[in-house]
């Protein structure tokens, strides 16, 4: 009899009482966005006005944001929002030891990857261009920031997921416990799903429309950062959008695809476009040296590793399921 | 008098659960979004002969295909083209993007994925 009373308290419990879903999708910074909050409505609302009014400072193409007004005259005074970004960049750029650079604009541009009229440089264009990129010799002092002759900013690699960590934390503020925000790819787990399950985010295969797999997490961002995902060919060659700071040319590092998880947006999407650069074994070193992030690797051949962290958490689909997955352990 | 609120209360609760666990698996209904409004959706599983349909905003003309099953952009006038490269809508995770058109196709429904980077 209370056996019973209890079960169907545990059904009636189980069965409804969630807050709603809110939803909205926003295009801006060249991508979709999908916002779902179960809560109320106003943190969504909130959340696409700051996705807009990042935007508006952070692009490196509008012409009055913070970022082209700097590029425009070497310096200057950014807002306080986007100097707390901008300082937090430099420090990703540091710890990756320059395999992510801020400051790699110049050739971006060069390479046509900002307009779409892709073309590949010369040696001595990229050689002279390199000279510009340098993410150690910009300074950020308050909320100026000076830059050495020539050398543009660019935060598109750290941008979506700072504005990720920006809106979880409006979010929470507005007593959201469980909400799921993908800025095109750029993913943020806000609490656990409304069911008390963790959420699933699958992982697209650098290879084919198919999936390599799926993480669960909860309060976690998830970024993947891969070559695929935009590139242009000439003569049978291959060139992809992440530029190597330190060669000037699309990163060849051995890497079909990256997929950075871990509490803090902004540090998950600057380390996804970092381990690329940086490759198998630098990357591994990165993950011993440091805390607060797991990563999923694809090899060029097609080999899956995951960090031990992930070990219990990554399911492997489609054509991998099978497969065999390599960990990568701490000692 | 107890017992038999309680169980009625189980009945309706198990009734309801069940109904939540054992209707069909959906992701056969497509729904389609402009700039962040949802403008058609369509029933994939009801649909018997191929239907052509076309979504026109200010910023451009999306064609769209859909068959029994399955839907596609079959042709548009945006710069890029890459909703009409996508090709056949298949993961309800993975949605059409037209970013000119600010246009999205996406499959609704329950899956076991939530969502989708990369």
């Amino acid at each position: 009899m209370r056996r019973a009373f209890a079960l169907a308290l545990a059904v009636i419990a189980l069965s409804g009482c969630a807050p709603r879903a809110q939803s909205s999708t926003v295009f801006a910074m060249d991508t979709v966005m999908e916002l779902t909050a179960y809560g109320p409505r106003q943190a969504v609302d909130g959340a696409v006005s700051l996705i807009h009014e990042a935007e508006d400072r952070l692009s490196v193409t509008a012409e009055d944001s913070d970022i082209a007004r700097v590029n425009g005259s070497g310096g200057g005074e950014v807002d306080g929002d986007t100097a707390s970004l901008l300082k937090r960049a430099l420090e990703l750029c540091k710890l990756t030891d320059g395999a992510l650079d801020i400051t790699v604009y110049p050739l971006v541009r060069a390479w046509g990857f900002t307009t779409g009229a892709y073309r590949v440089p010369g040696e001595e264009e990229i050689g002279s261009l390199l000279e510009k990129v340098d993410y150690s010799a910009v300074t950020l002092e308050g909320n100026t920031v000076t830059l050495p002759e020539g050398a543009l900013l660019d935060l598109g690699a750290v941008a979506k997921g700072w504005v990720s960590d920006r809106i979880a934390a409006g979010f929470r503020e507005a007593g959201v416990r469980s909400g799921l925000i993908n800025l095109g790819g750029n993913v943020m787990a806000l609490g656990k799903k409304p069911d008390g399950s963790d959420w699933s985010v699958g992982i697209r295969d650098p290879f084919s429309e198919g999936l390599l797999g799926a993480v669960s997490v909860r309060d976690s961002a998830v970024v993947t950062s891969g070559g695929y995902q935009r590139y242009f060919e000439e003569n049978g060659v291959r060139y992809c959008h992440i530029i190597d700071p330190r060669t000037g040319r699309p990163a060849d590092s051995g890497l079909a695809s990256v997929t950075v998880v871990g509490a803090e947006g902004v540090l998950c999407d600057g380390l996804s476009t970092a381990v690329y650069v940086m490759g198998l074994e630098a990357a591994s070193q990165l993950w011993r040296e440091n805390s607060g992030f797991e990563l999923v690797l694809v090899t060029d051949g097609g080999e899956v590793l995951v960090t031990e962290g992930l070990e219990d958490v990554f399911k492997p689909m489609d054509v991998y399921k099978d497969g065999e997955i390599r960990v990568i352990r701490r000692d | 008098m107890w017992i038999i609120i309680i169980l009625i209360i189980l009945l309706i609760s198990l009734a309801a659960a069940a109904f939540l666990w054992l209707r069909p698996a959906t992701g056969e209904r497509a729904e389609i979004w402009v700039d962040g409004e949802l403008v058609r959706s369509v029933d994939l599983s009801k649909i018997q002969e191929p239907e052509r349909f076309t979504v026109e905003t200010d910023r451009g003309v999306n064609v769209i295909l859909a068959e029994p099953g399955r839907i596609r952009v079959e042709s548009a006038d945006c710069p890029d083209k890459v909703c009409v490269d996508a090709g056949w809508l298949s993961d309800s995770a993975a949605p059409i993007v037209c970013l000119p058109h600010r246009l999205v196709i996406r499959l609704s429904g329950d899956a076991s994925l939530d969502t989708e980077v990369g």
